[in-house]
């Protein structure tokens, strides 16, 4: 505690968990900005003295924030090309404009994408292709959206990069890439798989179109959506490189920020080789400027007030009482964590509930025998946070993004309907999850 | 201050306005955009042609595939029926954010300023929240053109 010195003599305990309360539940009201709320958090727990300022810089995990930002400069850089939704027109005319087979594969493309790049923009790039087929089809667009939304965040559960919770994760543990995919991988393509299952039995036996309509779909031109194949080249080449390294981290001794942020140099380097100065200031300005700052500031003043919480020993005590409830025992302590993770991120969001969950965890390790222990419980707390973003429509921000497009284009989702069947469709999610987490590490 | 003669004076919309009397008010005075009012008689917001058509015929999500678009779809077959039934409808649904304005105080060089600063080619003249005018590019020409004709 030598970093605390709170005023008045005020117990740090008692102020940390105090502004830890109020953070959260102003972010959860959503009446203020979430990045200025977790940010005024932060400078409080060091205005009070719970963090000097010193310990809230080593409270902030650099590498998340480096991979985060690195792969969403490089995502920014290569949709301008046209690649994703090229992939997703394609894979629409593959099955020759049948309405349950394109949502079958505009499915499987989101989940795809999801696991590789972020599910707000994965989603952001399927969902106008969607609309527009569902359009030309004249067929309703809601079993597709809601099929994708499940598909995002199943996709976005099997990989390192798919989504925030997994990076936070990964750079806290130490996890590598292909410890995700060994681990969560494979069970994300039989989630889907029961996913479509249901959804074919809701929606996909009525699914009807005529010849006349899907010829139309069959018109959309998607070699049109290449509208640079000089960056497609660029792109592929980098993304590919990208990948490679994360999968050969480890003998290269790469952190996942260290290879997010080197493709991030080398794509800017390639796209902007040859322009001017000025050419060049602009190019760079706009590719900063698609980078989520509002999330990536989210995320700093997070780890500052989750720092100051736990350098107060809250979360030491709050793994004390969950082990006391579970008896210690790690089977149970997985199962714990994978449902009320699961739940706590179908109604809030799992970002800020990871974060704390990490030191959670990772304090529950003397009790538990060691940090090579905790292994299921980083997988619990993965798949549990992952999966659960499906629970509603808040529950992650790619339903959201997709809820607000729908809306705008006349066909709104409706947050009761909605988790009315994303909830259930979420706990069997989870029920398969806590099947594999049992037999595959417990 | 703004000379007398080169403002462009119009209706503006308000609450129950149908967007064929808009269409019309902007035709006649060969204008994109008209003033919002509020039942004070405030500018709150404005009208515009090319928001108007495009919300009405371009959802979102086809103009983000443009690219893409075959010749031959459903959507462009009902498109003048679309457009037709616009006519009909009230402007509420179709008002943004106010546009940038300036006072009829101004000088017109800051004016011009003010257009470039905002990329735009028109701006609202607006004295105590009351709308006076329309100060635009081609107006701001047709006045030069009389100074050049008077010398």
């Amino acid at each position: 505690m030598q970093d605390s010195h709170v005023i008045f003599g005020w117990n740090p305990l008692w102020v940390s968990s105090f502004l830890f309360v109020i953070t959260y539940a102003v972010i959860i009201t959503e009446r203020v900005n979430r990045a200025i709320v977790a940010i005024v958090g932060g400078c409080m727990m060091i205005a009070l003295g719970v963090l000097n300022q010193e310990a809230a810089i080593r409270g902030i995990d650099f590498n998340t924030l480096g991979l985060l930002t690195g792969m969403m400069v490089i995502v920014a850089i290569t949709r301008r090309c046209g690649v994703f939704q090229f992939i997703a027109i394609w894979s629409a005319k593959r099955v020759e404009a049948r309405p349950w087979g394109i949502l079958v594969m505009l499915s499987v493309v989101t989940a795809v994408f999801s696991a590789l790049l972020d599910n707000v923009t994965t989603v952001l790039l399927i969902a106008p292709v969607t609309l527009l087929v569902t359009d030309e089809l004249a067929v309703n667009p809601y079993p597709f959206l809601f099929t994708e939304i499940l598909a995002s965040n199943i996709g976005g559960s099997a990989t390192l990069i798919g989504d925030p919770p997994n990076i936070m994760i990964g750079s806290a543990v130490h996890l590598s890439f292909n410890d995700f995919v060994l681990n969560l991988a494979p069970i994300t393509p039989l989630i889907l798989l029961l996913t479509l299952v249901v959804i074919y039995f809701i929606w996909g036996r009525g699914m009807e179109a005529d010849a006349e309509r899907r010829r139309h779909v069959m018109s959309l031109s998607e070699r049109e959506a290449i509208t640079d194949v000089p960056l497609l080249v660029k792109s592929m080449v980098v993304l590919a490189l990208v990948l490679l390294a994360f999968v050969l981290a480890h003998p290269l001794g790469l952190e996942p920020a260290t290879i997010a942020m080197m493709g991030a140099g080398l794509l800017l380097l390639l796209t902007n080789f040859g322009r001017d100065a000025e050419g060049q200031s602009k190019d760079v300005h706009r590719s900063f400027g698609e980078v989520e700052w509002v999330t990536i500031f989210f995320f700093i003043g997070l780890f500052v007030v989750v720092h100051g919480v736990e350098h107060a020993g809250l979360l030491e005590l709050l793994a004390r009482k969950i082990l006391d409830m579970t008896g210690g025992e790690i089977t149970i302590t997985a199962m714990a964590i994978l449902w009320v993770s699961a739940v706590a991120s179908a109604v809030v969001d799992n970002i800020p509930f990871v974060a704390t969950m990490i030191p959670l965890i990772k304090s529950m390790a003397p009790a538990l025998g060691g940090a090579e222990q905790l292994m299921p419980l980083w997988w619990s707390l993965a798949l549990g946070a992952c999966l659960g973003g499906n629970g509603s429509l808040v529950g992650a921000s790619a339903n959201l993004i997709v809820a607000g497009m729908a809306e705008r284009a006349g066909h709104p989702i409706k947050f009761l309907p909605f988790m009315l069947l994303a909830f259930p469709m979420m706990i069997g999610s989870i029920v398969i999850a806590s099947v594999y987490l049992y037999l595959r590490f417990l | 201050m703004l000379p007398d003669d080169i403002l462009i004076r119009t209706r503006t919309a308000r609450t129950g306005m149908l967007i064929r009397e808009v269409f019309e008010e902007c035709l006649k005075a060969r204008l994109q955009s008209l003033p919002f009012c509020d039942e004070e008689d405030k500018v709150v917001g404005r009208v515009t042609l090319k928001y108007i058509i495009n919300r009405s015929i371009v959802p979102e999500y086809m103009a983000e595939l443009a690219h893409v678009l075959g010749r031959e779809m459903s959507a462009f077959e009902d498109m003048e029926a679309r457009l037709k039934q616009v006519f009909d409808n009230s402007v509420e649904a179709y008002v943004q954010e106010p546009h940038a304005a300036i006072d009829s105080s101004t000088p017109l060089m800051k004016a011009l300023a003010i257009m470039e600063h905002h990329d735009t080619s028109y701006l609202f003249v607006v004295d105590e929240g009351r709308y006076g005018g329309t100060l635009t590019i081609p107006g701001i020409a047709m006045w030069m053109s009389r100074l050049d004709k008077g010398r």
